[in-house]
């Protein structure tokens, strides 16, 4: 699997990272042991616009699968972020509060949003998307939002 | 007869933004700058005069100090200024200013909501108190 995956819809190109999983809504989910880092994908931080707020629920806060675990407001819409994973955040990227613009600048880097310690990894990976899987995905959002 | 200096003036270039409410706020400070706050001291140019290769707008940017507001990362108006030769004293992003002013949510676009109007306010006011510091530091010459 290549470091990122491209596609190039209309004038925009959407990078998807293949070293990670996805959901439906573009929250990305990378796995260290039991540990899994969250963030926005390229494509639906592309498609949301310049980040004003990002809002993530505090360290030790218990997430059920799909629960919400952050909201975001940007330029033209708010969205609420479900979690990939059951589990507990043991840890919120500082620069959410200070510089939420950072999900914008490097989505996959530094723009990551929290880490949850995970109850349930393998079966809460399986509900995830593989990033080729998520590659179709997109393109048939894009595709469809290209239309309109 | 003595001939006086024309008053030096801060020209102010927000972004077209057609279609974007945080471009509708961009515009609406600038014209809150340039009709209520300091009508004096500041002169409004437009983007789109910029992008035809208006003579007497571009003319206007030339040894002026200029301040751009932009309403998204593009940052057209800033681009402009500085691709017809202006000197930017400083551009302003609608959206750094929304994050010191979370209550005042901008909404709509051909008509921005109350909300969207104090922050254009509050932005004039930023940009007025700028306005008032770049003349202090200028002042006594003339241009435009």
């Amino acid at each position: 699997m290549p470091d990122f995956l491209e596609m190039t819809v209309d004038k925009f190109t959407f990078k998807v990272a293949g070293d990670r999983f996805y959901t439906a809504e573009g929250v990305w989910a990378l796995v260290d042991g039991n540990r899994v880092r969250i963030g926005l994908s390229d494509f639906q931080q592309q498609r949301s616009g310049d980040v004003a707020f990002a809002e993530v629920k505090p360290t030790g806060t218990r997430l059920a699968l799909d629960e919400e675990v952050a909201t975001i407001e940007t330029i033209k819409v708010n969205i609420s972020l479900g979690s990939p994973v059951t589990g507990r955040i043991i840890e919120v990227n500082p620069a959410m509060a200070d510089a939420p613009e950072v999900i914008n600048l490097e989505p996959y880097e530094a723009g990551w949003m929290a880490v949850i310690e995970a109850d349930h990894w393998k079966d809460d990976q399986a509900r995830l998307m593989t990033p080729l899987a998520y590659l179709a995905h997109m393109k048939a959002q894009a595709e469809e939002a290209a239309k309109k | 007869m003595k001939i006086q200096p024309s008053p030096r003036k801060v020209v102010i270039v927000p972004c077209s933004g057609i279609g974007k409410t945080y471009g509708s706020v961009s515009r609406e400070a600038a014209y809150e700058i340039t009709q209520e706050l300091r009508p004096e001291e500041t002169r409004l140019v437009s983007l789109a005069m910029l992008v035809l290769g208006d003579e007497s707008s571009r003319a206007a940017l030339v040894d002026a100090p200029v301040l751009t507001i932009d309403g998204c990362k593009l940052a057209c108006a800033t681009k402009m200024v500085k691709e017809c030769g202006g000197t930017i004293s400083q551009d302003f992003a609608v959206l750094e200013v929304y994050r010191r002013y979370k209550q005042f949510k901008p909404q709509g676009i051909s008509e921005l909501n109350e909300s969207g109007l104090q922050l254009a306010r509050a932005l004039a006011e930023e940009i007025a108190t700028v306005v008032d510091v770049t003349l202090a530091e200028t002042g006594g010459e003339k241009n435009g």
